[in-house]
């Protein structure tokens, strides 16, 4: 059987300056409730300020929004999980590209690494991207602080 | 909503440590880069990054440190960091960073290791 979700938050954000710092703060706190670790929360909300910049950065968003969902779970036995969706409506982008960047010193490769960040600090990421936008889906799963 | 990062420099004697507290982000990487350039033209070569006040990072701000990195390098200079978040360690680590700047778990070992 699967919990439900115990608590959960939708934020509608401007695409300005910072903004991720908002949305991960936000994720951090509701992660709190839930009793999570503080070093599973910052690996959180690290990949979430790359999905958002990623969102405000390279979306091409029509509507210059991003959109957060985000829900909190208890897991029995000092357990809790995260799931954070974030959305644009941008045009999308090719996710087997993104995928393959590597950063070498003394190329034009240093940008782009948002999506292999999020990847190494969240436990679960799943992104659906067309022409109409994209929502990526990640989830982390902490122990909780004794 | 701004999250100005902080900049303060222990010069020394063909050295320096910069200690950050704050976001770096592209904002914050830019401003550390502009203060690591004049400290290189002024003729540091060791430069120590202190960010224990620094609890979050993105990847544009790391994509920033890994010019300075570079443009040190070039003058046959060395960056370290210390005092760095596990996460951020990580992230240093996805990026490369690490591959090409020494990391500490303290000040200290970074000064006795890098001598200055």
């Amino acid at each position: 059987m699967t919990a439900s979700p115990e608590l959960q938050m939708e934020l509608t954000l401007p695409m300005v300056p910072d903004i991720e710092i908002a949305a991960a703060r936000a994720a951090g706190n509701l992660a709190r409730e839930l009793g999570m670790a503080s070093e599973s929360i910052d690996e959180m909300a690290h990949a979430m300020i790359e999905a958002c910049i990623n969102a405000r950065e390279h979306s091409g968003s029509k509507d210059n929004r991003i959109y957060v969902k985000i829900t909190g779970t208890s897991l029995g036995e000092g357990n809790s999980r995260i799931d954070i969706w974030i959305t644009d409506h941008g045009r999308g982008f090719n996710v087997t590209e993104a995928r393959s960047r590597r950063q070498q010193l003394g190329t034009v490769h240093k940008r782009g690494w948002g999506l292999q960040i999020i990847e190494a600090h969240m436990d679960e990421v799943s992104i659906e991207t067309s022409e109409d936008g994209t929502t990526i889906h990640m989830v982390k799963y902490g122990k909780n602080d004794d | 909503m701004t999250e100005e990062l902080r900049v303060s420099v222990d010069r020394r004697d063909g050295a320096a440590i910069m200690y950050t507290k704050g976001y770096i982000n592209n904002v914050g990487g830019e401003e550390i880069a502009n203060r690591a350039y004049e400290l290189m033209d002024g003729g540091v070569r060791t430069l120590l990054l202190n960010l224990r006040e620094t609890k979050i990072v993105n990847s544009i701000g790391i994509s920033i440190l890994i010019e300075i990195i570079e443009k040190m390098i070039d003058k046959g200079g060395k960056i370290a960091f210390c005092c760095l978040t596990p996460v951020i360690h990580k992230t240093f680590q996805i990026m490369g960073l690490a591959n090409y700047a020494a990391i500490f778990t303290d000040e200290d070992a970074a000064v006795k290791e890098l001598a200055i």
